[in-house]
């Protein structure tokens, strides 16, 4: 693997592809390509390694770990040390931290044994789908709308920029206030239409109020992270499209779509692990209820926090990492082989 | 044919026009009704009726040392993050753009690994190991463990920015005798000062408004806005007040928006 890399990115060398790698970004050589594709019998996985090497030194080089090393420092520190922790107390029953009991995996198959804890699983998976079916074609739909520059463009964005900066446990309180009491602007609106809405009490009005809450305070994120990369698209390429007489559907296909995917990608991921490990929001609303409607899997871990229940309290963050991380690991697994699936088809 | 496709390009600019109107109306709204809520008073009082337009809520804010004092204990706590994280992030986001090592491709994954790793999850032993090493009630506590789920992304942002500038520039600087720490100084970091904006924009985001780590590291003092806004809530609870120090807590955010607007509408393209 190695040797193709450096052979490749010999063969590659910049006087050939033109220098600046934005050039390469923004076009596709086609001498670089013939290269790819003579040297495309390897892994699809390694193709990744393939486009991006040209970019990189080619020196294998462990300096690079000390550069590393202040940030992997600090992660260890709030992140590796608190999981390890966790990790080691889920195995035993703690009445206080100086006398614990080895207790082995009992919490671990108290938890998955119990219903409530795949019902909590179920309602969080729903809310993410939902969440992430919303927002992530609303947000591209906005971003391709607005005008890519001048002055309303920049002023949408920073108004969609907007309730990002509200903090998290007052975003209830205003969205309580604005549908939920009749004297809001919302509730207000709403009963003109004949609409009792009753999010204490009716399930159905609890989850719209989630939803519409969290698509307020989350779709700027994903405006924006859309937007700036539909800027980065040179107009050459809009021409080029023009010339071939592309209908709008293949711009976006074959234009747009490739430009994002990236930053679809980083949006996907924020949106899921945010929405499916709701807490703080779905608490002040109702918490949890009416009778257990909006219980996501966070509020059950909040609950055993607060009761200082430190032993299935662990056992359950524990479960709840490895949940996310597989499920993370197979979104990037998923997008890199549609991604090696469409890089092969345009070389063919 | 003409006048056909002219008349249907006009429907389009309507609907798009009428569009992006709801998308205002819907974004805007609640933050009319905040502005309305906080400058009424929303509890009975003595000589103020209830519902009536009031500056009372503003001047609580005031009087109350909790409240003030909580606005600087967040700006302090979210520079603190902003500049660990990107003084550690852009080290970092150079090796793994610059350099092929052992375990490169993985960085990335670990990296992710770091942001999704739900803050829930991490509360109780981060307590317990804060609690020990004194970093409790304290600014620089909340502004470390904010690093974890702000490195990774600072990581992402600032890599794509560095893998745009030329390679070259990094050589030719070396062959004219440049240091490492002397040419990220002197030349790369006025390259890429966008991507910092941009990086810091988005840690100060996520930063400023958390509310699980920030409540569980202030007990007793130090509490950023959010917290001082968590003891508002109770059984009477002065929403009032809890809007008004709300919009009180978005001026600095609308002051980072102004300041980055330029950079986030000029555009970046992360790494996959």
């Amino acid at each position: 693997m190695r040797m193709h890399r450096l052979d490749c990115g010999a063969t590659l060398g910049p006087e050939q592809c033109f220098g600046p790698n934005l050039f390469h970004r923004y076009f596709q050589v086609p001498a670089c390509r013939s290269v790819f594709q003579t040297q495309s019998t390897e892994k699809t996985s390694e193709k990744t390694v393939t486009l991006s090497s040209p970019y990189r030194s080619e020196i294998q080089t462990s300096s690079a770990w000390w550069l590393l090393l202040p940030a992997l420092s600090v992660l260890a520190f709030v992140g590796v040390l608190p999981l390890l922790t966790i990790f080691n107390y889920s195995f035993f029953d703690i009445f206080t931290l100086e006398s614990r009991f080895w207790i082995g995996t009992e919490w671990y198959r108290e938890i998955l044994s119990s219903s409530r804890f795949f019902e909590s699983l179920a309602r969080s998976l729903v809310f993410s789908a939902i969440i992430l079916s919303i927002q992530i074609p609303l947000g591209v739909f906005i971003a391709l709308l607005l005008p890519r520059d001048g002055k309303t463009g920049m002023a949408f964005l920073m108004m969609l920029a907007l309730p990002l900066m509200v903090p998290w446990n007052t975003v209830p309180s205003m969205w309580v206030s604005f549908l939920g009491n009749p004297a809001g602007f919302g509730g207000r609106f709403l009963a003109m239409f004949g609409v009792d809405f009753d999010y204490k009490f009716n399930a159905l009005h609890t989850w719209i109020l989630l939803v519409a809450m969290d698509t307020w305070h989350w779709i700027g994120l994903v405006v924006i992270l859309c937007y700036s990369s539909l800027s980065t698209i040179p107009p050459a390429h809009y021409q080029a499209a023009a010339i071939d007489g592309a209908s709008r559907l293949q711009v976006f296909r074959f234009v747009e779509l490739p430009k994002m995917s990236a930053v679809l990608m980083m949006a996907l991921l924020l949106r899921f692990m945010d929405s499916f490990m709701i807490y703080t929001e779905a608490f002040r609303v109702n918490a949890g209820g009416p009778k257990d409607a909006t219980t996501f899997l966070s509020l059950d871990l909040g609950e055993e926090i607060a009761a200082f229940n430190y032993g299935p309290a662990a056992a359950r963050s524990i479960i709840y990492f490895m949940i996310v991380l597989a499920i993370a690991w197979s979104f990037r697994t998923i997008m890199n082989i549609r991604r090696d699936q469409t890089l092969g088809a345009r070389q063919r | 044919m003409m006048r056909a496709s002219s008349k249907s390009n006009g429907l389009k600019t309507a609907a798009v026009t009428l569009f992006l109107f709801m998308v205002v109306c819907f974004t805007m709204l609640p933050f009319f009704q905040m502005v309305v809520l906080s400058f009424t008073s929303t509890l009975p009082r003595d000589g103020i009726a209830q519902g009536q337009f009031s500056t009372i809520n503003f001047r609580n804010i005031l009087a109350s040392p909790l409240l003030s004092g909580s606005i600087v204990n967040s700006i302090v706590y979210v520079t603190l993050n902003v500049v660990i994280t990107i003084l550690v992030a852009l080290p970092a986001a150079y090796a793994i753009s610059r350099y092929r090592f052992a375990g490169d491709r993985h960085v990335f994954l670990l990296l992710i690994a770091f942001r999704i790793t739900p803050p829930v999850v991490l509360t109780l032993p981060v307590f317990i190991l804060f609690a020990k090493v004194g970093l409790v009630n304290s600014p620089l506590g909340i502004a470390l463990v904010h690093c974890v789920f702000n490195i990774p992304i600072a990581i992402w942002i600032l890599e794509s920015f560095i893998s745009a500038v030329p390679k070259e520039l990094d050589e030719t600087a070396f062959l004219d005798g440049y240091s490492l720490p002397r040419y990220f100084v002197k030349q790369l970091l006025p390259l890429i000062a966008s991507g910092v904006g941009v990086t810091a924009f988005f840690c100060f985001m996520f930063s400023w408004v958390e509310v699980v780590f920030a409540r569980i590291l202030t007990v007793t003092g130090g509490k950023p806005i959010t917290m001082a806004i968590n003891t508002l809530y109770g059984f009477r609870t002065d929403i009032g007040l809890v809007m008004a120090m709300t919009l009180v807590s978005l001026i600095p955010g609308l002051a980072v928006i102004y300041f980055i607007r330029n950079h986030i509408a000029k555009g970046f393209v992360v790494r996959s």
